[in-house]
């Protein structure tokens, strides 16, 4: 007997082909591993059982018709809650949807589901995404696997939780500055943010749509490599003008090593203020062993990157404010009861459906559009913006990747940041490639000495190599040995595969 | 209050129009696939785009593009390569995101113009003494919104405005600022409370059909000066908007939309006046008459020593007044900036070459070829053009004539056009071919029938595919030109008519058309009115 979490993606989808199990019984063991590990951890808000169950039944029938089972077949997945999928809520972690229920399913979440993935439940979330700990969600926190005292990271804290617990196997979210990166290292998976349009955006709740990238989360970099697959394979959305085609195999190049290729280091970052020293050894170490696997370490520069924070809270606000207008509590959405006008309807119910982030950036960004200050913001975080994505192609003529800390330090404990401009800086190392739109992937290392919580490194490549950066993340997961690490706290417990 | 003559001799008016036009030739909306029609159930074609719902993106149009193009292309406008959709925020539920997606400083069509005729009537509203040159004393409204570019160069063929005196009137090119993209809201209805606004309404109902319409407006510099240039912009545009073939242009359905702006000044000044922005101008008759009334109205609060408020006023035709709608006390903060969800777009030369090539003839160069090449009379060949169904029967029609184009747009405009109207028809859709209006038009032509039995013959083709000529041997209506028939006639009528006679050999002229009438229905009508006229006036001596 064995428990599902111990299984890679790619195995799940061999064992339900082969008859080993069923697509049901690895329904039936996630949903047994989300009843034995959530109630402490937290991870997912809604449960989508009968939708599993469903996708399940549907593959075993097509395998007892003989029938040819998508890659995935069978593979638990948790998807974020500011994901549409039909026949579930999206909350977005905000009480303004609670109870939402979208009519449409988001192209991504369909892709996974069509590449067989069972959709298992609805991941928690900073409120509308607005956040680094999941802490601001209406909904309650989410524990970090590996320490429940601490913070999964954020926003997408929920998905990397609900992977790190091995509740499920694969779990998608989005990052707007960090939100996929930042929540897997805290929690010691995979999280991948592909290049800006790589990933179709439609049905996903816009925070900042011309940051907002959404990714996969897994416990292997090959997990992470046939999500990609999912998730680009059936060419460019025609429902979102600003995705394109990215016809890549994201599995081909996978173990070709990284022997003859160029990391860029950025002293300036690796030495910043208020790194921890687990985090610069993590990053040192890792340049080591990519040494050791043959690659070459060089030091780049990267002019402008200090902007990229600055420039990120003008552009993300401003973008907020507009997409979050439409919840007005006129058509869905919480609406005060008892108004007498329309616009006393739409104040109340936007004053008690936000919580304090979302209306602290909302505010932020309705100031800085405003005639007479639009120049001297957003005008000039746009002008940053051009020069942080010449600075990284200036980087990228020298460096086939960058290697830099994916958080300054491991995760923290609930609480303990309460100052929301020192929230925004554990995004410090994530933020640019929102900025210009590269990708950028964050990789375990293994556990840090002194804290035992996740440690884990960043790298980032030029727009559309993110199959390079997974060859690099597969080196490091080699050298570290971090490939399918499960939090002890919740291995075993639970999710029985018969 | 005074009347506008008046008032025009003390007062300059400065006036410009924002006219919104919803491309409704187009299959589907301006950012999602779903049918544009406003006729079906309410809510009926929806999707999460149009709706906003959260997490929905849109896509743009590309045949909205195209039609916006040629809208450019026809107007005179430069087309700008690389421009972008904005999003332009307001709360109010008839926009499901709260935004309005728009233009930005740069539209797809910059700096075009059309020039005006104004003739007869019409053009006695523009005092004779008018300044010659217009744009020196109107500098641009461009805006100047955020990271725009600001106003591009004039169009050099608009040249300074310059007023030409014209047979019966005077020619002045009016400048078009801008021809921008954006979706329409939907549309509210307001049930209870009054005057059907959403202030004490006890109930709002919101119909999403209509949101996301694509809608392009049309912004001209304020070179207009009288109402009456005001309605023959309009007119013009709207013909020019009919044969591109981008829309069904309905002031009545509300397809296309006018706003007028006006400000008066004291005759020779140059700084402008505080402007007022007129609504529910909703057909040429309100255009007019809506801002003749409001620049009477200002001219009266001017010179009773008040001030004009920037405020916005509705029209009310049947009272004939305007009425306050909303107060500007501050500019609206709009917080305009680029929509992150549509990248910029960058026209090619291809592409707007293409466009130009779809381009059909416009109504200006259709008219004037009528004229030098068909003979037709210049007001015909204006009426003629600026209908593209009825040009196209028109130029089959005298195509198939014998007796020269100029009787046929005479017969189609004077006898034709008037029943098809009165039956609600049109050249598109009336079962007469241009075959039998030819066929009409050389009877009349040839004085074969007179004109009452023309519109007789109309009648009946409107009912049988048979010849004209068919008709009237079947009828035996042909004119009877003849004198020897019309003089037992001419004399009989004389007879019996001693009061009339006498009249007119005591000098009264005037009564000769009561004979000729008279010898008209004693021929019933077949006798030839101009031979009958020629004979009573000899016999009378």
């Amino acid at each position: 007997m064995s428990c599902f979490d111990e299984l890679s993606a790619a195995e799940i989808a061999r064992g339900v082909a082969a008859g080993e199990f069923s697509a049901e019984e690895v329904a039936r063991a996630s949903l047994d591993a989300i009843a034995a590990r959530d109630g402490e951890i937290h991870a997912l808000l809604q449960v989508t059982e009968e939708l599993a169950l469903k996708r399940a039944r549907e593959l075993d029938e097509m395998r007892a018709r003989g029938e040819k089972l998508p890659p995935l077949a069978g593979v638990p997945l948790s998807v974020k809650d500011n994901m549409n999928l039909i026949g579930s809520r999206t909350t977005c972690g905000s009480r303004m949807l609670e109870d939402y229920e979208s009519p449409y399913t988001a192209t991504c979440v369909q892709r996974m589901v069509d590449a067989g993935c069972l959709p298992m439940g609805k991941a928690n979330m900073d409120e509308f995404a607005f956040g680094s700990s999941t802490e601001t969600s209406y909904f309650g926190k989410t524990a970090n696997p590996w320490d429940t005292a601490r913070v999964p990271g954020g926003s997408s804290g929920g998905s990397a939780a609900s992977v790190a617990s091995g509740e499920v196997t694969l779990s998608l979210g989005s990052d707007t500055g960090g939100s996929i990166r930042q929540p897997a290292a805290f929690c010691g998976v995979v999280g991948l943010k592909p290049t800006y349009g790589a990933v179709s955006r439609y049905g996903i709740v816009a925070f900042g749509s011309s940051l907002d990238q959404v990714g996969p989360f897994g416990r292997r970099v090959e997990d992470v490599a046939m999500a990609m697959n999912a998730l680009v394979g059936p060419g460019a959305d025609p429902m979102d003008s600003t995705s394109q085609e990215c016809p890549v195999d994201f599995l081909e190049h996978l173990e070709d090593g990284v022997e003859g290729l160029r990391v860029g280091l950025v002293p300036a970052l690796c030495e910043a203020e208020g790194i921890s020293g687990e985090v610069r050894g993590a990053v040192r170490a890792a340049a080591k062993a990519l040494e050791d696997q043959g690659a070459q370490t060089i030091e780049v520069e990267l002019p402008h990157i200090d902007d990229s924070i600055a420039a990120y809270y003008v552009i993300g606000p401003c973008e907020a404010f507009s997409n979050l207008a439409r919840f007005d509590g006129v058509r869905y959405g919480y609406q005060e009861p008892g108004c007498a006008t329309l616009a006393e309807q739409s104040e109340k119910s936007r004053a008690k459906g936000f919580g304090a982030e979302a209306k602290r950036r909302q505010m932020l960004g309705a100031y800085l559009l405003s005639s007479g200050v639009y120049d001297r913001y957003y005008y000039k975080a746009q002008q940053a913006r051009t020069l942080i994505t010449r600075s990284y192609a200036a980087a990228f003529e020298r460096a086939d990747v960058l290697l830099f800390p994916s958080a300054p330090r491991t995760a923290f404990k609930f609480g303990e940041i309460s100052s929301p401009t020192e929230m925004y800086l554990s995004d410090m190392f994530t933020i640019s490639s929102n900025i210009a739109g590269n990708g950028s992937i964050s990789v375990p290392v293994g556990p840090g000495p002194e804290s035992g919580m996740p440690l884990a490194v960043q790298l980032q490549g030029p727009a559309f190599k993110d199959r390079r950066l997974l060859t690099f993340a597969r080196a490091i997961e080699r050298a570290f040995e971090a490939e399918g690490a499960v939090a002890p706290a919740c291995a075993r417990k639970g999710g029985e595969l018969a | 209050m005074r009347k506008l003559a008046e008032v025009l001799r003390d007062w300059e008016a400065v006036i410009g129009l924002e006219v919104h036009t919803e491309l409704t030739t187009l299959e589907t909306k301006m950012f999602c696939g779903c049918k544009l029609s406003h006729d079906d159930e309410p809510n009926a074609n929806v999707c999460p785009v149009c709706l906003g719902l959260p997490g929905a993106l849109p896509v743009p149009n590309k045949e909205a593009i195209r039609s916006i193009v040629k809208a450019g292309l026809a107007t005179g406008c430069a087309i700008q390569k690389r421009s972008m959709f904005y999003r332009k925020h307001y709360f109010y539920p008839d926009m499901a995101k709260n935004f309005q997606t728009t233009q930005g400083p740069v539209a797809f069509c910059m700096h075009g113009h059309l020039n005006l005729e104004v003739r007869g009537q019409g053009a006695a509203e523009l005092p004779e003494d008018a300044p010659r040159e217009r744009y020196a004393s109107t500098p641009s409204v461009a805006m100047n919104a955020h990271g725009g570019t600001g106003a591009l160069a004039l169009d050099e063929a608009a040249g300074k405005g310059e007023l030409t005196r014209i047979e019966d009137g005077y020619e002045v090119p009016i400048r078009i600022l801008r021809i921008h993209m954006e979706e329409d809201a939907a549309k509210m209805t307001h049930i209870g409370g009054a005057e059907g606004r959403i202030g004490g309404a006890a109930e709002s109902l919101i119909d999403y059909n209509r949101c996301g319409t694509p809608l392009i407006e049309l912004v001209t510099e304020p070179d207009l000066r009288t109402p009456e240039e005001a309605r023959l912009f309009m007119e013009k545009l709207r013909r020019i908007f009919l044969a591109i073939g981008i829309s069904d242009c309905s002031l009545e359905s509300g397809s296309m939309r006018c706003d007028g702006n006006v400000s008066l000044r004291r005759r020779g000044q140059t700084t402008l006046g505080t402007k007022t922005e007129l609504k529910n101008l909703n057909s040429f008759k309100s255009l007019h008459d809506g801002l003749e009334y409001e620049i009477c109205r200002q001219a009266e609060v001017l010179e009773s020593g008040g001030t004009i408020a920037q405020e916005t006023r509705h029209f009310e035709p049947a009272r004939r007044r305007t009425q306050v709608m909303r107060v500007k006390e501050t500019a609206d903060d709009y917080r305009l900036f680029p929509d992150p969800d549509l990248a910029p777009f960058d026209l090619s030369d291809d592409f707007i070459e293409g466009c130009r090539a779809e381009l059909p003839e416009l109504p200006d160069a259709k008219r004037d070829r009528f004229v030098a090449e068909l003979g037709v009379r210049r007001s015909d060949a204006e009426a003629l053009a600026g209908d593209p169904a009825l040009a196209a029967f028109f130029e089959e029609a005298q195509a198939s004539a014998r007796k020269g184009a100029a009787s046929v747009a005479n017969v189609l405009l004077n006898v034709v056009l008037g029943q098809w109207r009165a039956a609600g028809e049109s050249a598109a859709t009336s079962s007469v071919t241009p075959a039998q209006v030819a066929g009409l038009a050389d009877l009349v032509a040839e004085d074969a029938i007179t004109s009452a039995q023309a519109r007789e013959v109309a009648a009946a083709m409107a009912k049988t595919d048979e010849a004209p000529e068919a008709i009237v041997d079947a009828r035996g209506m042909r004119q009877v030109s003849d004198d020897d028939a019309l003089m037992p006639v001419v004399e009989q009528v004389i007879s019996s008519s001693p009061s009339q006679v006498r009249q007119y050999r005591d000098g009264n002229q005037k009564v000769i058309g009561y004979l000729v009438g008279q010898c008209m229905k004693a021929s019933r009508g077949t006798g030839n009115p101009k031979r009958f006229n020629e004979l009573l006036r000899e016999s009378l001596g």
